[in-house]
């Protein structure tokens, strides 16, 4: 009998903190409570009032899907689709990528099924790999006179949307360096390798022991880290495919190519000043992002997505970040170390295959809304938080990092070049640089493993 | 039935010692459960800098995270879902397995012995090798994805092999062919005779079978996630999807929303649980 | 059974069940196996026909190989373990121990929670719940995250299925154990049978059938090891706790070899297939009426 009568207590026990909770979800949930750092900063009102975009009111009615790979934004995209249908009458689901899939990989299954999403947000290998198959032609679509720089060609033809420029190098917090050096730190002060390191020391010297976030992930060292051995050859796309060609082919060694020594070289500095030097495997991203905050560091390597995590950390709008670029050499005539590298990194296709020619007509319509109109050019920036690479957008973003991104690209002083690399890339070449980075394989062993790699592939 | 004083005494310590292992086992156990609820209170801050504590947390403690989770994951949608596509999907496979199980313990012939291997062969297919193919054959031929049916089904044929393997140990070991005759010489027709007498029987397996069906249902992910797409219907380990961030995973609002999550299935094995060891000891007496 | 009526009988009781695991399971597995013959990648619209191109590309991935040995490893380990903890819980939680009900109840919750989620879970306990009790009390073996290691990865990965595992066959043992014939026992007892030769000759024997259970279970669970695996250390450090399951995933879809994935997965459950049947057919042997 007392056995019964525990498992009941146990029962309804469980029932009523459900309950409890139950109901606190429903009576105090939408107090907000003025200390709480995961309460979203208030954001900047949108002005619907003004709204000059002509709507085809022939597609009213229309449903589309966009599949979203970025997770980040899910939440603005949903809000976007929503005052698109209330403009247009055409239905817009934002289709999340499921948490364990790979956008890919979700795509494909979706094809499969027969039920593939109008629009994805995919990333730039995947359109590649998918663009002549499956994808609609939007060479002729108006937007493509406002991105020029920043459109993906197959065989001379658009077949996607550039969604967002994002930049990537040294973050500094500047408050932490001021406070440390006390003086005034400049960030243009910084030209070379040399001077970084020298940087570096007057931090340890002024108590921070270890003033560089390095992250583990091996999307970061495979892809952001390693990739500038391509990218800064010329600091164009062209430029960085041609390398990959050259490696491919054998033209290319490796073992003599100076880009990869100097980017070895920088990459040893920052091992050297890293924070997890003790166990660089074990550290956490989050982590990272309140030690920045903290000023328990001083420098993280990463881009500007990373001011969510900041900003959850504790950091705020008017606080100054920005970015210092991936010193390579000591020559400050070298565009590497005077450049950060900003390029389009998410894609937008358009399903051309399953698609009627009347969800193909809404979804380019959409396309053009969040170019054209006034609505949903300051959605993307204001609520998505995204830079856009389109020139007519006249909205700047919000926060310090893609502030900073913003206006070096405006002013010349990011450099655009994606290298398209085959897409188990990062997380191939993403291991041995985990290796390299746990001290446990050296120089040669991970330009051997980089050889190999381009070696087996077609 | 009276034990001796030192017979008794040596059991004591024998039971204090089996127990004090027990607890020593248990806690390491419960572990990982504890360091959820304890989270599932904290801020994400206090999280990171001091998962273990409870008491020393800068922002305090409160029911934000679960607020947060029900809302954001569209609680009670997503409830009713779960809750819909589970109890049809344990239903159905509890009783068709049932069926068939008895329909091969009780037939020797070809077409049982023939299923029965494959039964047993198709639980070490690994999922990744049908994914595609199925969707393939449900989405692009049949065209029935993105319906609550399909998934009832598909969980349904899923776990049809280990029900089977189970119930038909169970009923070869454990229901004596005896009563069956005899029911049929009163005349009972074999759905009768199934479903009054043999049915009954299989009580203890049933509630077994019931808990671990309706665990894997309710918990699935893969699958769900590849028939499902249409937001209105999706379950609940669907709708944390958004708890989990591109670079970094919002752990106080993750933790929040598995409890959501776990207390309703673990509220059904409480109950049933009583079933299950009731259930074995009266079967056991053959 | 009359047989005038055995093909209504089919019909009524065999074949719905039989529909839906043919159609869901058994059609795609098929599918699924032509595939492999062909050049398909899992987007194009022609299919052709290149016989076992796929298979050779097999031979040539040396780190399919390489995970499929270490899946041996962790398989073996992990089965070993599983089955004497559940056991031993089992043999515990069957001798009349106050609450026992309640420790029932609680080793079962690891299955309460899905694969991913528990990796995750996990994943946050030897990252920072082990790191944080390491740093403050300074022990060594929680010093840095287990799973920068690639041997403590690979203990944790162990850990963790074990955890999760053993409550599943925990359940099965325990409803083995009540099953056991009290009068034999008892005659036993009399007999003068204790401790470990009671154990040997009179339980083992009469448990072996939950012994086979169990024992396919868990070889077959461990040999497909995908969720925690994934969620706990996701191949790293450096690839070197990527199991064979994950790999088979990978090369599918990050690699996009989707033929070669395919024929891989084929290869993985041959084995499992193999050497889970050599088991049944043993500890079958070894089973007595009760």
């Amino acid at each position: 009998m007392r056995k019964k009568v525990l498992t009941k207590v146990i029962a309804s026990g469980l029932a009523a903190t459900m309950m409890v909770t139950t109901m606190t979800g429903c009576t105090f949930g939408f107090a907000s409570d003025p200390d709480d750092p995961n309460e979203v900063v208030e954001e900047e009102p949108i002005d619907t009032s003004v709204d000059t975009f002509e709507y085809d009111t022939a597609l009213s009615g229309t449903n589309i899907t966009l599949l979203n790979s970025k997770a980040e934004i899910q939440v603005a995209l949903e809000a976007m689709g929503e005052i698109y249908e209330e403009k247009s009458g055409v239905h817009v689901e934002v289709m999340p990528v499921t948490d364990g899939d790979s956008p890919y990989t979700k795509v494909v299954s979706l094809y499969n099924s027969g039920n593939p999403p109008t629009l994805s947000i995919l990333d730039t290998t995947d359109v590649i790999a998918l663009a002549e198959e499956k994808a609609a032609d939007l060479t002729d679509e108006p937007w493509t006179a406002e991105a020029e720089d920043y459109l993906t060609r197959v065989n001379d033809r658009v077949y996607s949307f550039p969604l967002c420029i994002e930049g990537r190098g040294l973050i500094y917090n500047k408050a932490v360096i001021d406070e440390a050096l006390g003086e005034e730190f400049d960030p243009k002060s910084i030209q070379t390798l040399d001077d970084f390191k020298a940087l570096l020391d007057r931090l340890v010297a002024a108590g921070i022991e270890k003033p560089i976030s390095l992250a583990k992930e091996d999307w970061s060292l495979g892809a952001h880290h390693l990739q500038y051995v391509y990218e800064t050859y010329d600091g164009t796309s062209e430029g960085a495919a041609e390398t990959i060609e050259k490696i491919k082919d054998g033209s290319l060694d490796l073992d003599n190519y100076n880009r990869m020594t100097e980017f070895m070289d920088a990459f040893d500095v920052l091992k050297e000043y890293n924070v997890a030097k003790g166990d660089p495997l074990g550290a956490d991203y989050d982590e990272m992002a309140i030690d920045l905050a903290d000023g328990k560091t001083a420098f993280w390597f990463n881009g500007n997505w990373a001011w969510p995590n900041l900003q959850e950390a504790g950091a705020e709008n008017d606080d100054e970040y920005g970015f210092l670029p991936y010193f390579m050499n000591n020559d400050k005539d070298d565009f590497a170390n005077q450049q950060i590298q900003g390029s389009p990194s998410k894609q937008v296709m358009l399903d051309g295959q399953i698609a009627s020619e009347q969800e193909q007509k809404a979804a380019k319509q959409f396309l053009n809304w969040i170019v054209y109109s006034e609505i949903g050019q300051q959605m993307i920036v204001k609520k998505a938080n995204i830079i856009p690479p389109f020139k007519n957008n006249p909205y700047e973003p919000a926060d310090p990092l893609s502030r900073d991104i913003y206006n070096r690209v405006q002013e010349g002083e990011a450099f655009n070049a994606s290298a398209i690399v085959p897409n188990d890339h990062w997380s191939v070449l993403g291991a041995a640089m985990q290796k390299y980075l746990a001290g446990r394989s050296d120089r040669e062993e991970l330009v051997q493993s980089i050889k190999d790699y381009w070696a087996e592939q077609e | 039935m009276k034990q001796t004083t030192i017979g008794g005494n040596k059991k004591k310590v024998a039971n204090l010692l089996a127990m004090v292992g027990l607890i020593i086992i248990f806690i390491a156990y419960m572990f990982p459960f504890i360091m959820v609820v304890i989270n599932s209170l904290k801020q994400k801050r206090d999280i990171i800098k001091s998962p273990f504590s409870w008491l020393y947390t800068i922002k305090g403690l409160s029911f934000d995270n679960f607020v947060k989770a029900f809302t954001q994951m569209d609680f009670l949608n997503a409830f009713k879902n779960s809750l819909i596509v589970t109890v049809s999907a344990t239903v159905l496979v509890t009783l068709l397995a049932a069926m068939l199980a008895y329909y091969i313990v009780r037939h020797n012939n070809l077409v049982s012995k023939v299923t029965f291997a494959l039964m047993v062969a198709s639980m070490i297919i690994p999922f990744q090798a049908i994914m595609i193919p199925l969707v393939s054959i449900y989405g692009g031929t049949l065209n029935v994805l993105n319906h609550r049916i399909t998934l009832i089904f598909m969980h349904t044929g899923f776990s049809m092999a280990m029900s089977v393997f189970m119930f038909h140990g169970f009923i070869k070991g454990s229901v004596p062919i005896a009563l069956e005759e005899a029911a049929y010489i009163d005349g009972c027709t074999h759905a009768q005779t199934f479903f009054k007498i043999v049915l009954p029987l299989l009580k203890p397996i049933i509630s077994t079978m019931v808990i671990l069906n309706a665990l894997s249902f309710w918990n699935d992910f893969l699958l769900p996630s590849l028939v499902l797409t249409d937001k209105e219907l999706l379950t609940l380990p669907l709708s944390t999807y958004s708890f989990y961030g591109t670079y970094s995973a919002d752990y106080g609002t993750i933790m929040a929303g598995l409890l959501l999550c776990v207390i309703p299935i673990l509220i059904l094995y409480l109950v049933l649980q009583k079933q299950i060891i009731s259930g074995v000891v009266s079967g056991a007496v053959k | 059974m009359k047989t005038k009526s055995n093909g209504k009988d089919f019909c009524m009781f065999a074949l719905p069940g039989m529909f839906c695991f043919f159609a869901v399971l058994v059609v795609p597995f098929v599918y699924g196996v032509y595939l492999t013959l062909t050049d398909w990648n899992g987007v194009a619209k022609v299919k052709n026909f290149i016989g076992l191109k796929n298979f050779a590309g097999v031979m040539k991935d040396t780190q399919f190989w390489t995970s499929l040995l270490l899946t041996f490893k962790y398989v073996i380990v992990v089965v070993l373990l599983v089955n004497i903890i559940a056991f031993a819980v089992a043999y515990l939680l069957t001798r009349g121990i106050k609450g026992q009900n309640f420790f029932r109840a609680g080793f079962f919750t690891p299955n309460l929670i899905g694969g991913i989620v528990l990796g995750y879970i996990w994943q946050f306990v030897f990252s920072r719940v082990f790191v944080n009790i390491g740093e403050a009390t300074g022990w060594k073996l929680f010093e840095v995250s287990w799973l920068s290691d690639p041997g403590k990865a690979f203990a944790a990965l162990v850990l963790v299925s074990v955890w999760q595992l053993s409550g599943y066959m925990i359940l099965i043992y325990v409803a083995g154990f009540m099953g056991l014939n009290e009068d034999v026992m008892e005659a036993a007892s009399i007999d003068g049978a204790t401790g470990w030769i009671k154990m040997t000759k009179i339980v083992l024997p009469l448990m072996m059938s939950s012994i086979t259970i169990c024992l396919f279970l868990t070889l077959s669970r461990a040999f497909m090891v995908y969720d925690v695996n994934l969620s706990l250390t996701g191949g790293a450090p450096y690839g070197t706790t990527e199991m064979a399951a994950m790999h088979v995933y990978e090369k599918a879809f990050t690699s996009r070899q989707f033929g070669v994935g395919q024929a891989e997965a084929l290869i993985l459950f041959i084995v499992v297939a193999i050497i889970s049947g050599t088991q049944v057919y043993f500890t079958k042997k070894q089973e007595v009426e009760a």
